[in-house]
């Protein structure tokens, strides 16, 4: 437990040093062999540039990259921007998106603090009261009240209005909104129904939307390079279908079974849109998902055309307009190619910005069929297409549900159903399902590694998720048994790969990770060496 | 104390309450459609709610019948609304509380309606077992109702007081609240127990307030207790304490909104008009030049930035 008292007001106090500090002999501790924390690699210092030019007086970690203002005019113009954008967050007609979901969750919260318990990162911490769920949320919470709602001057006395507004108290929450994963949790158990993660992710809004603020990761190398050249990645189209190319050499030499990526096939059954990331993080992933529809005689295709080959939507975290023109792009591709459907790639964010939350800005002809790979996947592995032999599974697998895919979608028993065919071993975390906890890289935190980000996301955000898998091994702890990770999500095995790495896992207990066609691949009778290899990608 | 004076100050507080009531329920109503934000479970997925699966797991969903359990979902708000599920859940420490306090509040409003319906019956001269109802039952319902809920919010008062948990979250309108509910329930509670023949004394006024007679007296506990009660019921729609409304909307409306978009629906209509509201957002990458509508800037690609 935290012995620091620190207060909502505080916020915009002693812009000289940070708000907090985090120490790792307060964060929850780990099971042996990574329970002494002075084993673990050192948190990476600032650098002496960025201590004198960004922002980084929240806890010393920096996830935004705010440059420091050049003077007082300048931190005023900000601070003007940000009551701006607060009073068009509460507008109808500029954010008619999320309008009722967050004027429910700004005036109805009572305080009750049940969300607390339910936050990896508040845990993870060691309940460092930054990272309380309703921290944020009540910073803004007053500072809407007192400047965004007409007559908020007069009531604010009641309402708390202790929170200065100032750049210091501006740039901080900007930098806090990068501390919760919008894994919604904290939403799932609020007797009320309020939603921390929605303000999060409307705070952010303000910042991108009015300020032009967000994580460079997310907006300039995120979306903005995905609507100019296509892809997140950086790939171009020709990059993406030459990287495919060897990967289908590369699967046809492992497996034996020959695979040919169809590319822009007019009128087939399934567009498969894989998050570009897999063809040059995990390449194994879209090659197994080539096998099986390959083996299953589906009548499949990619696109090539812009942004039309990779999943990756980030607007979804932070901003509704960058996340509206990468939907419309994904959309138009299936219109143009005639598809039957899109089939999600394992992408968990991929799942939720284009079957839900974009649901209903595909209106008339730009409304498309779209389904999870997950149940595809299942009516295929049970369809008697393919031969299968459990037995090459014979290993501990264990599966995280990405909370994109799970609680966010409902979609629970088909990787599951799977899994517990194809997978002996095959055993469940505590909590499972929908109860899940984030990985840690949730909202876009596995694709930033700015600064010393990095560390906080593998020492915090992480930090409920490791305990988890290594309680879920616990029976066969130590590194002489192999055992296998699913994570259907590529950002998921994004922050995965960083936490195995950090600790030193697979040499520690052996655990890797991968998807889930991974290994349905590998239990394929066709299939006659291991196609899952045992060592950190 | 003059009955009419109470009731004349009772009208008044009470229509303060419904306009307030109504406005601020309207006004959530009102809110434009979203996009979806739902969160599993959703117990109205038939077969799947229990585990928080949806339709979604379905191979090709759009082909198959969506299969809905209002009975699932009536059944979830009941053990929600009646016995707190998410507190007790996940607040434990806080239910012990919050449940005698809200099942507090929960009796004595039905032993508010009991008193209205056995001042219609008396009026209407119907025979004597709901008469005979309300004087057993209202002191009975209410001895236990203002007790349980008193000892609630004074729980509630404390737990503002002194704990370190609740504390950051805790504004002067945290205490104004639960100090107007703890004056509710011990005025009540002295009323209850101050006044002779409390059935009969509430029934009398609850007819005249009924049938708008003014004449005759409350006792002082009473009266004190009965402006107290619509002090706090005019007060009540300006905070967050609402939130029994709001509730339906953070439920029914957010969390278990799962409705795909069709083509053509009233929804699509709805949208495609709010999709015409022109965007004043600031930011370069928007790209809003105060004519541009959500349709032109989704359209375009990022402007460039200029800073």
């Amino acid at each position: 437990m935290m012995s620091e008292k620190i207060r909502v007001k505080d916020i915009g106090k002693n812009p000289d040093r940070n708000l907090t500090t985090i120490r790792p002999e307060e964060l929850i501790p780990l099971p042996p062999p990574y329970d002494d924390f002075e084993e673990q690699p050192d948190w990476k210092e600032l650098s002496k540039g960025a201590r004198e030019n960004l922002v980084c007086n929240l806890d010393g970690f920096v996830a935004v990259s705010l440059p420091k203002p050049q003077n007082a005019e300048e931190e005023k113009k900000y601070v003007d921007q940000f009551v701006d954008g607060m009073k068009k967050l509460l507008s109808r007609e500029n954010n008619w998106t999320f309008l009722q979901p967050l004027m429910l969750s700004l005036e109805y919260c009572i305080g009750c603090q049940t969300c607390s318990d339910s936050c990896h990162v508040f845990e993870g911490s060691g309940d460092n009261e930054i990272y309380r769920p309703t921290y944020r949320s009540e910073v803004f919470r007053r500072l809407v009240n007192k400047y965004a709602k007409p007559g908020g001057k007069f009531t604010a006395a009641l309402n708390g209005a202790d929170v200065d507004l100032n750049w210091t108290t501006i740039t901080r929450l900007a930098e806090l909104a990068y501390r919760c994963n919008l894994c919604r949790r904290c939403a799932q158990v609020c007797p009320i129904g309020v939603d921390n993660g929605l303000i999060t992710h409307e705070i952010r809004k303000v910042f991108s939307q009015e300020l032009g603020w967000a994580p460079k990761d997310l907006h300039e190398k995120g979306t903005v390079l995905q609507l100019e050249v296509g892809s997140s990645t950086g790939m171009n189209s020709l990059v993406a279908k030459d990287n495919v190319e060897f990967i289908d050499e590369d699967m046809t030499d492992i497996t034996g079974i020959e695979v040919e990526t169809c590319w822009d096939k007019e009128n087939a059954d399934v567009l498969l849109l894989h998050n570009a990331g897999e063809i040059m993080a995990w390449p194994e992933n879209p090659g197994a998902f080539a096998i099986i529809l390959e083996k299953a005689g589906i009548d499949w295709t990619l696109s090539s055309e812009q942004v039309g080959y990779d999943g990756v939507n980030y607007g979804l975290f932070y901003d509704d307009f960058q996340l509206a023109r990468i939907a419309l792009k994904h959309a138009g591709t299936a219109k143009n190619l005639k598809v039957n459907k899109i089939v999600m790639g394992e992408c968990g964010h991929e799942h939720k910005a284009l079957m839900t939350i974009a649901d209903r800005v595909l209106t008339g002809e730009m409304s498309v069929n779209r389904e999870s790979c997950l149940p595809f996947l299942e009516e295929i592995v049970f369809s008697g297409k393919i031969e299968f032999d459990p037995s090459k599974n014979d290993f501990p697998v264990t599966l995280h549900d990405p909370c994109n895919i799970v609680r966010n979608l409902g979609i629970v028993e088909p990787q599951r159903r799977i899994l517990k065919y194809l997978c002996p071993q095959f055993r469940e975390m505590t909590p499972h399902g929908v109860d899940n906890y984030c990985c840690g890289g949730g909202s876009g935190f596995a694709v930033m590694s700015v600064n010393n980000f990095t560390d906080w996301r593998v020492n915090i955000a992480s930090r409920t998720k490791f305990k988890q898998i290594l309680d879920a091994f616990a029976d066969q702890p130590g590194p002489e048994v192999q055992k296998y990770l699913c994570a259907p999500c590529s950002n998921c095995k994004g922050e995965i790969r960083d936490m195995l790495h950090y600790y030193n896992a697979l040499e520690k207990s052996s655990i890797t990770y991968g998807g889930l066609v991974e290994l349905i691949v590998n239990a394929m009778v066709d299939v006659k060496e291991p196609f899952i290899e045992w060592e950190m990608h | 104390m003059s009955a009419s004076t109470v009731m004349v100050v009772l009208y008044l507080l009470l229509a303060i309450m419904v306009v307030a009531f109504a406005v601020r329920t309207i006004r959530i109503a009102k809110y434009p459609v979203h996009l979806r934000w739902e969160l599993s479970p959703v117990p109205h997925e038939k077969g799947r709610g229990a585990y928080g699966g949806s339709y979604l797991e379905e191979f090709e969903w759009w082909t198959k019948p969506r299969e809905k359990s209002l009975i699932n979902e009536g059944i979830y708000m009941f053990k929600e609304i009646v016995f707190l599920k998410a507190l007790w859940e996940h607040n434990r420490r806080m239910w012990y509380f919050s449940f005698p306090f809200h099942f507090g509040l929960y009796i004595l409003f039905v032993m508010a309606v009991l008193l209205v319906l056995g001042s219609i019956a008396s009026l209407l001269n119907l025979p004597t077992p709901g008469i005979g109802l309300v004087a057993n039952g209202v002191p009975f319902l209410a001895g236990i109702g203002y007790v349980l809920g008193g000892i609630g919010a004074l729980g509630l008062f404390a737990g503002r007081l002194f704990s370190q948990r609740l504390k950051p979250v805790t504004t002067p309108s945290s205490f104004i609240n639960l100090g107007l509910l703890l004056a509710f329930f011990i005025t009540g509670v002295l009323a209850v127990f101050s006044t002779d023949n409390f059935a009969y004394q509430a029934t009398v006024f609850a007819q005249a307030f009924v049938t708008v007679y003014f004449a005759g007296e409350v006792t002082g506990p009473l009266a004190i207790h009965l402006i107290v009660a619509g002090i706090f019921l005019a007060y009540l729609p300006f905070t967050q304490m609402m939130h029994f409304v709001a509730k339906y909307f953070t439920y029914h409306e957010v969390r278990w909104d799962d409705e795909p978009l069709e083509a053509g629906s009233k929804m699509e209509a709805e949208i495609q008009e709010l999709l015409q509201q022109t965007v004043t957002w600031a930011a370069p990458h928007i790209g809003a030049d105060g004519k541009k509508n959500w349709v032109d800037i989704a359209t375009s690609p990022p402007a460039e930035e200029t800073e």
